[in-house]
């Protein structure tokens, strides 16, 4: 597939203007993160970290007597623009050995707004299906 | 039959809940065309969702001047709202192109296709990774 410096325009700096050049700050979603709904049966707890200069994730999905813990896996982070530093979105992959995961999530006012998809590579009867949850500290 | 393996309470049907036809669900409410509500949005100006035998296809037109850019046909993924579910209410899709890389990860909220985008550069331009959410409707 060809290459573009901007495939669209927000991906265009303004004339003039430098790129930020320098590493976004995770700070506004590092920590320990609930779903607000307490009867879930997805996932109930994130836990996003540093290791070095890389964003880290560690989810816990709805599993009985316990949570189900996922590991802690890399996670790519995203700012609200090209010219921004500020961290407020993230996205990771789960690899298991019946179920593909992608984590695709951002930050509004406070609350993380979590999506994921899930492939199923085990041939099992069910269908590949998208979640959407929300998330306190 | 084998036990299910699970990772959390959504990866298994509810009792009693009949299995669906088969792991990719219908992507017929995904399908058409699809138009950005912000006339002015820097961003994807335009979707259009079809179906090539049993896959999902996407072309997706980012803003640009003076005519909207058209990016390649690829390849997309249903998701339905549930392990039970025959239908699509979402779906995601990746470009992957020499200066970005951008997942799309899409659902239906009634009649409206909500999108969003994490966007990753790859050509050292020192240009942030960035997130960007816009709404469709079917014209």
């Amino acid at each position: 597939m060809s290459g573009s410096s901007h495939m669209r325009l927000e991906d265009r700096l303004p004339d003039a203007a430098p790129a930020p050049g320098g590493a976004i700050d995770p700070s506004a979603l590092l920590g320990t993160w609930y779903n607000t709904d307490k009867q879930s049966r997805g996932i109930v707890r994130l836990e996003l970290a540093t290791e070095g200069d890389q964003l880290t994730v560690r989810a816990y999905g709805a599993c009985t007597p316990e949570p189900c813990d996922w590991r802690t896996v890399p996670a790519r982070i995203y700012a609200a623009s090209i010219g921004s530093l500020e961290g407020m979105a993230f996205s990771a992959h789960y690899r298991f050995d019946f179920v593909e995961v992608i984590l695709a999530a951002y930050t509004k006012q406070g609350i993380l707004v979590l999506d994921t998809l899930n492939t199923f590579t085990d041939g099992s009867p069910r269908a590949n299906y998208f979640t959407r949850e929300f998330f306190h500290r | 039959m084998e036990k299910l393996r699970f990772g959390r309470g959504t990866d298994l049907p509810r009792p009693g809940a009949p299995a669906p036809p088969g792991p990719w669900p219908d992507p017929e409410p995904l399908l058409g065309t699809w138009v950005n509500f912000d006339e002015s949005s820097g961003g994807l100006v335009m979707l259009e969702i079809g179906r090539r035998r049993e896959e999902m296809t996407l072309r997706v037109w980012g803003a640009a001047e003076p005519e909207p850019r058209e990016w390649p046909q690829i390849v997309a993924l249903p998701f339905a709202a549930g392990v039970e579910s025959p239908k699509a209410v979402g779906f995601t899709a990746l470009y992957r192109m020499e200066s970005l890389e951008t997942r799309l990860a899409a659902y239906l909220n009634i009649r409206l296709l909500v999108v969003d985008t994490y966007n990753y550069f790859l050509d050292g331009s020192a240009r942030s990774s960035y997130f960007k959410r816009d709404h469709y409707y079917q014209p």
